[in-house]
């Protein structure tokens, strides 16, 4: 539990959705869970530990600087890599995504890696459908008629686009 | 809407079938056998319903985990919310593979003789094909009913249009049809005057709009003729307003949720997407809808067996009458352990479909004197085109396809090549390459996408996705079929449906026009087209130096084809079997031609005229 | 006493206008209970909350109907419209309090008691004298005696039915009538509809019985029965249902449900803060800013939903539209934990003025009953 505040500060940046958001999901233990389960807790503390260290975003030449960092040691890391991208996977699909062969040769076994939805409710809590204004199929239903208008894209902070397209 | 609908356990059915004899045995309850069911306890008779699968959606609480099995899969696909039954399989997309030359593949339930490989499918369980259809309702054209005498393609019926007008209205009725006359008049589809559709028609999508304001009003030529495009809705089996107008003023009532206990939660469609496989809310269609009015009319004179599997028809060899229906009974999905129970009836209903129905058929060796069984089999194939919007349309919101283009539906063309209907799909490139989830997974793990940038990717990637399903007639061929062979049979020991198809040439003519009009509308629109087919696709058809990846259009028919003629068809216009004078074949099957025309209204016409015979027949 | 409590049109459309300030009192609690719940589990009790939900909407436009067809102005913007809670219901009953409170016995009790059927047959003993408690809209007391209320919602809507037909009586001796409202206004099943029944124009008296009828039958049921004329169960007997852990089925005798067994797991529910205002919340924490944007998204659905009630019907549409937009933002809030709250979460306040200040003490109540 200890580990929820930094997976969700994590999370947050990454996904581009404010905690109260991810909280907002009710799915936040379970995914952490999720990660602990597959990967292990050491791995991921570390990627966490890894990320607290990043140099914080006040000035925009320190954000870039944090952005390449993120870059660099995380994303670009081929043991941490992987596993920040399920993550985001994660939080926008409620899907566990099989890691790539190359990761389970190098850093596996890891038995639980199959591909799976968490639980039924972290499909309908998926982040993907949020960001782009609907919601998944099947749930969360808009109401007779709302296909018509035009969609209701929801406003971020750091969205490249001052305007939508 | 609370009902009554009980399952009734076997030893009931065997109790009762001593005293009271039943008048007609429904196998199947689909939309077919319900309509069939409800009209024949609508005058009293006594009726014995059998469902292969084992009926849990009975319940609210069975629907919903229906539901809930689509939210926790992997895989979404047409078949996702529906639980595996070795004793009632069901045909599924998701381990297809191409095949070789003379190949067979017998890894799924519905074994693939090919050439071309088919992902069209059906669901066996409780309200059968209409749990997971899309419900669009179109009428067949006029000249759909003509096309050898007009076009020289296919066969005519010996029905025409205004044969089945007044049935297409009762079948509108009973499937809660939502649309409008004025958009639905087009090609000789004539409507009686002051006639309105039970329920309005549903908005087109934002989508649809955007393509609309470029494209309508464009024209394109073929074969020296024009035809103006227009986006159009399309007819939908779905709660919409009630049309205060319809039944002269009186109005309609729409029909909610069915359980069995009050729950209902029947409300307009809230517009979830998600109508194949399975609407939440049930604001779609289902059989089980129909046969919820059944139950509530006349508890004791229908039963309902569940888990029972039609599996031999006896015959009379003297009279050729069927005398029994040989039935499995099993208790659990899971075994093989089931009783065989024979049933008596006055007449016989096969209502499991234009792939079960044949295969039945054939299991039991009959084969028909025509020879037909089985044969001519029909189903749309689909052809998919995709592209980006230049802008956020908002993809992915309204039920699946609200508008499209039905201009080429008819016209003198179909002389030269199979006429088409455009769907606009509002679920964006999901059919064709998995969207949304192929999205994430492309920008996450290949564009090194996260942050705001990877939100605002998602963003202009998905909410612009624009998809045309260009659905192309099929017409029959003899060689198109369904067979059985004793070396394919499922856990019960039932022969497994044998498929061989090929897409004929006509077909393939129209795909390759449609893939030209795809681009033309591109161009209209200004999308940037990303289609593409993959030669290893398993329904990949080379065709002139081009190739298309076909999908399977689910809109099974022509395998016990009716005529005027009992040596070229296997039924009536009754849907009454030519050989045995008490057994009815119904559904798609019936149908000699498909047109353009998603099949179920007109299967649910034909339905409803041939349970008037049957009541002639059983007075 | 007279046999009409209702003697001037001014004096109905008031109580008109409490009818939707009770019909909409109802709502947040009943969204708050049924968002609380955690996904995938208690699928009964997620239905039986949601339908009496959206047959509380259905009320809410027929009140609107009602009041619009004699003249009237439905307006739900008005400051005090939305209660502050916890809160006594605007008809006036004091036994209880309604809260906003997550999904639990104690909660499907307290909505019990929201609809508890009349206690009086044929309109006797309807009144009851209750002693004055807090701030409150007292806009469905007894005209004349003012420290009367009704016993129970149905006694409330019985005395607007007798006071509808006491007034159209009176005017249409002088060859009058009080059904004088724009019939565009009225919103009919073309713009509202769910599975609760037919939304239908309220144009003269007996389209205003009818509907009042409905929305007494749908909501405690008549004394006789359970199921009302249209077989449908009134919603004190659905959220029975939840306690007795069985479903009704017809025939059954009230209180003995013998259908079905409805399995509740009572603790398969976010904790949410009892009554949560935003001054719970850490200010100008992203938790704060949500709950604000929220009650302001709720005031904009209201104002929606006026704008739809005064001749735009086709507005109807949208708003609900927006309020399945916002039953999201609840649900964000509902699963977030409160900070500083021993275990509690967070949830919709329902603070859409700033006249919703300062809650109603609750304190000994003495109930007298009088002919
Ligand atoms: C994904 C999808 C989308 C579709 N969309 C549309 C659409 O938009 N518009 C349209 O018109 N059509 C559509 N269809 C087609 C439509 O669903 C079918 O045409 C229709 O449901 C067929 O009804 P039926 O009653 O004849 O057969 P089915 O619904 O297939 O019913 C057959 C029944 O028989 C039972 N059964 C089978 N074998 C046995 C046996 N041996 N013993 C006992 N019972 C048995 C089955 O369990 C089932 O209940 C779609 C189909 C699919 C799969
Ligand atoms: S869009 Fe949704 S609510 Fe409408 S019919 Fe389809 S699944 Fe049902």
């Amino acid at each position: 539990m200890s580990q929820l505040e930094p997976f969700l500060a994590f999370s947050a940046e990454v996904t581009a959705f404010p905690i109260v958001e991810l909280q907002g999901t009710g799915q936040a233990e379970s995914y952490l869970q999720t990660v602990e389960d597959i990967v292990g807790t050491q791995r991921l503390d570390r990627l966490l530990v890894l990320y607290q260290s990043l140099p914080l975003a006040t000035r925009e030449d320190i954000r870039q600087a944090r952005a390449d960092r993120l870059r660099r040691d995380i994303f670009g890391s081929d043991e941490l890599g992987p596993i920040a991208r399920n993550i985001i996977k994660l939080w926008y699909s409620g899907t566990w995504y099989e890691l790539p062969s190359a990761w389970t040769e190098a850093y596996g076994p890891a038995p639980q890696d199959v591909t799976f939805v968490v639980a039924p409710s972290s499909y309908v809590e998926g982040l993907l459908w949020t960001a782009i204004g609907a919601h998944p199929a099947g749930a969360k239903a808009p109401g007779y008629a709302s296909w018509q208008w035009p969609p209701h894209i929801p406003p971020f902070a750091g969205d490249p686009a001052a305007t939508p397209r | 809407m609370i009902s009554s609908i009980k399952k009734t356990s076997l030893a009931e059915i065997k109790a009762r079938l001593e005293q009271h004899p039943i008048e007609a045995v429904i196998v199947g309850t689909g939309i077919s056998g319900a309509i069939i069911a409800n009209e024949l306890t609508k005058a009293g008779k006594n009726v014995l319903l059998l469902e292969a699968g084992p009926g849990t959606n009975l319940t609210l609480q069975g629907y919903n985990e229906f539901l809930s099995n689509f939210y926790g899969a992997t895989s979404k696909d047409n078949q996702a919310p529906y639980p595996v039954n070795p004793n009632a399989s069901m045909p599924r997309s998701t381990n297809l593979r191409k095949l070789q030359p003379g190949e067979t593949d017998s890894a799924t339930y519905m074994v693939q003789s090919g050439p071309y490989v088919t992902d069209t499918n059906y669901t066996r369980v409780y309200g059968g094909t209409t749990m997971h259809w899309e419900a669009k309702t179109p009428r067949m054209l006029p000249e759909d009913f003509k096309s050898q005498t007009l076009f020289g393609q296919g066969v005519d019926w010996p029905l025409g249009y205004d044969d089945l007008e007044e049935f297409y209205q009762v079948a509108e009725r009973e499937i809660g049809v939502s649309a409008d006359v004025e958009d639905q008049s087009y090609l000789g589809v004539t409507f009686p005057k002051d006639y309105v559709y039970p329920m309005k028609g549903l908005p087109l999508s934002y989508l649809d709009q955007q393509v609309a304001k470029r494209l309508d009003g464009t024209e394109v030529e073929l074969y020296g003729q024009r035809y103006p495009l227009k986006i159009r809705p399309f007819p939908q089996g779905r709660n919409g307003i009630p049309n205060d107008k319809y039944d002269r003023g009186q109005g309609y009532v729409p029909v909610g949720a069915v359980s069995n206990h009050q729950i209902e939660i029947g409300e307009r469609c809230q517009g979830n997407t998600n109508c194949v496989p399975i609407c939440p809310v049930q604001a779609r269609y289902h059989s089980g809808k129909t046969l919820a009015k059944a139950f509530q009319r006349a508890t004791g004179s229908i039963h309902l067996l569940v888990q029972a599997v039609a599996s031999r028809v006896v015959i009379d060899p003297v009279s050729g009458r069927v005398t029994a229906l040989e039935v499995k009974v099993y208790k659990d999905p899971k075994s093989s352990e089931h009783e065989t129970v024979t049933i008596a009836a006055t007449i016989f209903v096969l209502a499991s479909n234009a792939i079960e129905t044949p295969r039945l058929m054939l299991a039991s060796g009959l084969r028909s004197s025509s020879g037909l069984i089985g044969r001519n089999l029909m189903d749309h194939s689909y052809l998919l085109s995709w592209a980006t919007m230049p802008e956020i349309c908002g993809t992915m919101r309204g039920t699946s396809v609200t508008g499209g283009i039905i201009d080429l539906r008819g016209g003198a063309f179909r002389r030269h090549q199979a006429a088409f209907s455009v769907d606009i799909h509002n679920d964006g490139w999901g059919w064709a390459v998995g969207s949304p989830y192929s999205d994430l997974t492309t920008l996450v793990d290949q564009y090194n996408l996260f942050g705001p940038e990877l939100r605002r990717g998602l963003i202009n990637r998905i909410s612009s996705q624009l998809l045309l399903a260009f659905m192309i007639e099929v017409m029959p061929s003899e060689s198109n079929r369904v067979t059985v062979d004793p070396q394919y049979t499922d856990q019960l020991g039932n022969m497994r449906p044998v498929v061989s198809f090929t897409v004929p040439e006509y077909t393939m003519r129209g795909a390759a026009y449609a893939r030209e009009f795809a681009r033309t509308v591109f161009a209209r629109v200004g999308a940037a087209d990303q289609s593409r087919y993959d030669p290893g696709d398993y329904g990949y058809v080379a065709y002139n130096g081009q190739g298309y990846a076909i999908r399977g259009g689910n809109h099974l028919a022509g395998t016990h084809v009716m005529g005027n003629d009992r040596n070229r068809s296997v039924v009536d216009t009754n849907q009454r079997s030519w050989d045995h004078p008490n057994l009815y074949l119904v559904g798609g099957g019936s149908m000699p031609t498909i047109g353009t025309a998603n099949v179920t209204l007109t299967l649910a016409a034909l339905c409803y005229r041939s349970a008037r015979s049957m009541l002639d027949q059983l007075q | 006493m007279d046999s009409s409590d209702i003697t001037t049109l001014e004096e109905l459309k008031s109580y008109l206008y409490s009818a939707m300030q009770l019909e909409h009192a109802t709502l947040p609690p009943y969204l708050v209970a049924l968002y609380s719940i955690k996904p995938g589990t208690n699928l009964d009790a997620t239905q039986i909350i949601r339908v009496v939900a959206v047959e509380e909407m259905l009320h809410l436009t027929f009140a609107a109907n009602l009041l619009n067809a004699i003249g009237g102005e439905p307006d739900l913007t008005v400051p005090g419209f939305v209660p502050n809670f916890p809160t006594y219901l605007p008809d006036g009953e004091q036994e209880f309090l309604v809260h906003l409170a997550p999904f639990s016995r104690q909660t499907i009790e307290n909505f019990l008691q929201i609809e508890r059927p009349s206690l009086a047959p044929s309109g006797v003993n309807k009144l009851v004298a209750r002693r004055e408690h807090g701030p409150f809209l007292h806009l469905g007391t007894h005209p004349r005696q003012t420290t009367m209320r009704y016993y129970s919602i149905g006694d409330f809507y019985k005395a607007i039915e007798d006071g509808l037909v006491y007034l159209e009586g009176e005017a249409q001796k002088q060859g009058k009538t009080i059904f004088t409202g724009d019939a565009g206004r009225q919103i009919t099943s073309q713009y509202y509809y769910s599975g609760g029944g037919h939304l239908h124009p309220v144009t003269d008296l007996a389209t205003a019985v009818t509907a009042i009828r409905l929305v007494i039958e749908q909501g405690e049921g008549q004394t006789a029965t359970i199921y009302d004329s249209q077989k449908e169960l009134a919603h004190y007997y659905r959220f029975d249902q939840l306690i007795h852990g069985r479903y009704y089925r017809s025939g059954d005798a009230i209180e003995h449900p013998t259908g079905e067994p409805v399995s509740v797991d009572w603790d398969a529910a976010y904790p949410v803060k009892t009554d949560v205002k935003l001054a719970d919340i850490p200010a100008g924490s992203e938790l704060h800013q949500a709950a604000a944007a929220f009650n302001q998204a709720y005031a904009r659905f209201l104002a929606e939903i006026t704008e739809a009630y005064n001749g735009k019907p086709h507005k109807l549409m949208e708003a609900v539209a927006h309020m399945f937009e916002f039953r999201n933002a609840m649900t964000v809030l509902i699963r977030n934990p409160l900070p500083g709250s021993n275990g509690l979460y967070a949830g919709p306040t329902f603070e859409v003025s700033p006249e919703a200040a300062g809650a109603p003490q609750a304190g000994a109540e003495s109930l007298e009953v009088v002919a």
